[in-house]
């Protein structure tokens, strides 16, 4: 295969497949458009969002351009494995936080962010570094995306990077500007209806173009040991486990999860977030194969770019046709998580923000609409602006999930036990942040004592993590038991040795940190136990309690959300 | 070892191909309940 040379659209054409994709899109939410929106169902829809919708914005929200061209890396670094390493995490993370996404939707049923949950657990620093991370992680998602489709149409068509950023940020805008989160979750469907048909056709039109089962095996050769073995401890060290260490965080720590579960129908999250789990793995791992079959082909990746291994093997194998619908492919997956970024950005400052630190239970609820839409409208540009700067996307997804990773246990703690403290929380979570930067850019050498000080903080976080999980499904015995037993099996397998893995000890560390500095400080508190039933009387929706009259909303409201008005 | 690489290859989007029918069909029933009880779908 000729690996120099991709085909390239005319400008006509890429304008077309734009444009047809974006205004379809953005038709499709005129029918839902109402001239004047709720500022609740601009955040959450209306608490009820049901099984099919929920399951398809799910799996379309998680799936990100870089999901594809992450997985096809992994497949053509690591080799037979490498696919399952990038995809099988990020599906087990939704598995796993069903469990507490369902604690936290009962402690605050219509709650619209988890920042109003810690708000309401804790105060404002907590809430707002919740905020803070979610942000961030929300712009720097923003920013992938919009470099994901700058790089597609300029490696397919003869229009610049610039033009494929700015024409993906404004398409993304225009479709969710009015509706907010309702308009991503209807596009959200639409968009993962294409995502999966097209993947559906695409894998298996590349592999038996490049030959089928046969062609793979002979070219089995080509691999390592290591990349031919299913069970490659260097595809675990170096991929599976960073990687499965940041998703935990990413869902704990991402608001455009915790928005879908306050969204969905409450009796629907688990059947919900057991879908995503099975669409995400299947689409992702799927797609991850093609790069292991550019392996076995021993096809070199055009300029270096591993980001160009799909193009590059649609563009060989497959005629136009087929390149046009992996076009839309990532456009589609693109842009269903960039607007579910906007619609999350635009929550936290709605709600998080101006609802609960700048209004304090005065809110307006057209205000707040104001402030959703400016919200996206910066949030757009910065994205576009920032996506000139391109950067390593996967290096990227571990420092932010590692950053979320700070955040983790408080936030399940502050969920479940009634001891943890505001000052616990934010002071925690501070420190986590430092020993995390501090190990991740060695800013103290990982070696001697302090390397060891590094590796049993992280022995700790591998306990947390894996304590977590555990107590999830089968509650706090189980989860105590577990996580012990992973941190002595951590404390003896990983001292000495995790610190060749900067990424994975760093990462662990953040949990680690934030765990033990938590549970200390609440344990040392004297402070009286929180009573969880007050969450759900201080978070509850905007429009109701503003459009009753005082006088009213006495008598017309349950306690919760007269409650929430007053915050 | 061919068919099973085949296989390792097929079942992921033999596995997408089930789970967009599932959505599908659960959105159709989304919108039917939704109509029925005389609200909007999202």
């Amino acid at each position: 295969m000729n690996s120099e040379s991709l085909y390239q659209f005319s400008t006509p054409t890429v304008i077309l497949l734009l444009l047809a994709f974006y205004g379809g899109t953005y038709l499709l939410t005129l029918g839902i458009r109402k001239k004047h929106e709720d500022a609740d169902a601009f955040m959450v829809s209306n608490h009820r969002v049901g099984f099919g919708i929920g399951a398809a914005s799910m799996t379309a929200t998680w799936i990100w351009a870089a999901s594809f061209y992450a997985a096809a890396t992994s497949g053509y670094t690591y080799g037979v494995s490498g696919p399952i390493h990038y995809g099988l995490w990020g599906a087990l993370m939704i598995l796993f936080i069903y469990p507490f996404g369902r604690r936290f939707r009962k402690l605050a049923p219509n709650a619209h962010t988890l920042g109003e949950l810690i708000h309401a657990r804790h105060g404002s620093s907590s809430q707002l570094i919740l905020a803070l991370s979610n942000v961030l992680g929300s712009v720097i998602s923003l920013m992938v995306n919009f470099t994901a489709a700058g790089a597609l149409v300029s490696v397919l068509s003869p229009l610049s990077f610039q033009a494929g950023v700015i024409i993906a940020g404004v398409g993304v805008l225009l479709y969710t500007l009015w509706s907010g989160f309702r308009a991503s979750v209807l596009t959200d469907f639409a968009q993962l209806v294409a995502l999966m048909a097209i993947a559906v056709v695409i894998i298996p039109a590349v592999f038996f173009a490049m030959g089928g089962p046969t062609e793979l095996v002979a070219g089995l050769d080509n691999l390592t040991p290591e990349q031919a073995d299913f069970f490659s401890m260097d595809a675990i060290l170096n991929q599976g486990a960073p990687f499965f260490v940041a998703v935990l965080a990413y869902a704990i720590g991402n608001q455009t999860i915790s928005q879908r579960l306050f969204a969905v129908n409450e009796e629907h999250i688990k059947p919900t977030f057991l879908t995503a789990t099975v669409g995400y793995g299947a689409i992702v791992i799927g797609l991850g194969m093609i790069g292991l079959m550019a392996l076995t082909l021993g096809v070199e990746p055009m300029n270096g770019d591993m980001n160009n291994l799909i193009p590059q093997m649609v563009s060989g194998y497959l005629p136009p046709l087929f390149i046009a619908l992996f076009f839309i492919l990532v456009i589609g997956s693109l842009s269903s998580t960039a607007d579910s970024d906007l619609s999350a950005l635009s929550a936290i400052m709605m709600a998080d923000v101006y609802g609960k630190n700048i209004a304090r239970g005065q809110a307006d609820p057209k205000r707040m609409l104001l402030v959703g839409r400016l919200t996206m409208i910066l949030a757009t540009m910065v994205g576009i602006v920032f996506a000139s700067f391109s950067l390593d996307i996967l290096v990227m997804l571990v420092f932010v999930g590692a950053l979320w990773g700070a955040i983790v246990f408080p936030v399940i703690a502050s969920c479940f036990w009634r001891r943890v403290t505001n000052q616990a929380f934010t002071t925690s979570v501070l420190v986590a942040m430092v020993l995390f930067c501090a190990a991740r850019f060695e800013l103290l050498p990982l070696s001697g004592a302090s390397g060891l000080f590094f590796e049993l903080l992280a022995s700790i976080g591998g306990g947390v993590i894996i304590g977590l999980m555990v107590f999830g499904f089968l509650g706090r015995t189980a989860g105590f038991v577990a996580g012990a037993l992973a941190l002595v099996a951590m404390l003896l397998f990983a001292t000495g040795f995790l610190r060749d893995y900067t990424v994975l000890l760093a990462s662990l560390t953040a949990y680690g940190a934030s765990t033990l500095v938590c549970v200390v400080m609440s344990l040392l508190s004297r402070q009286p136990d929180f009573d969880f039933a007050t969450i759900r009387e201080r978070v509850g929706d905007y429009e109701a309690t503003h459009d009753a009259s005082p006088a009213e909303e006495d008598d017309a409201l349950p306690a919760a959300t007269r409650l929430a008005g007053q915050r | 070892m061919t068919t099973l690489f085949g296989f390792y290859v097929l079942i992921w989007p033999a596995l997408t191909l089930g789970v967009l029918i599932l959505i599908c069909r659960a959105v159709l029933r989304d919108r039917r309940e939704a109509r029925r009880e005389k609200r909007e779908l999202v």
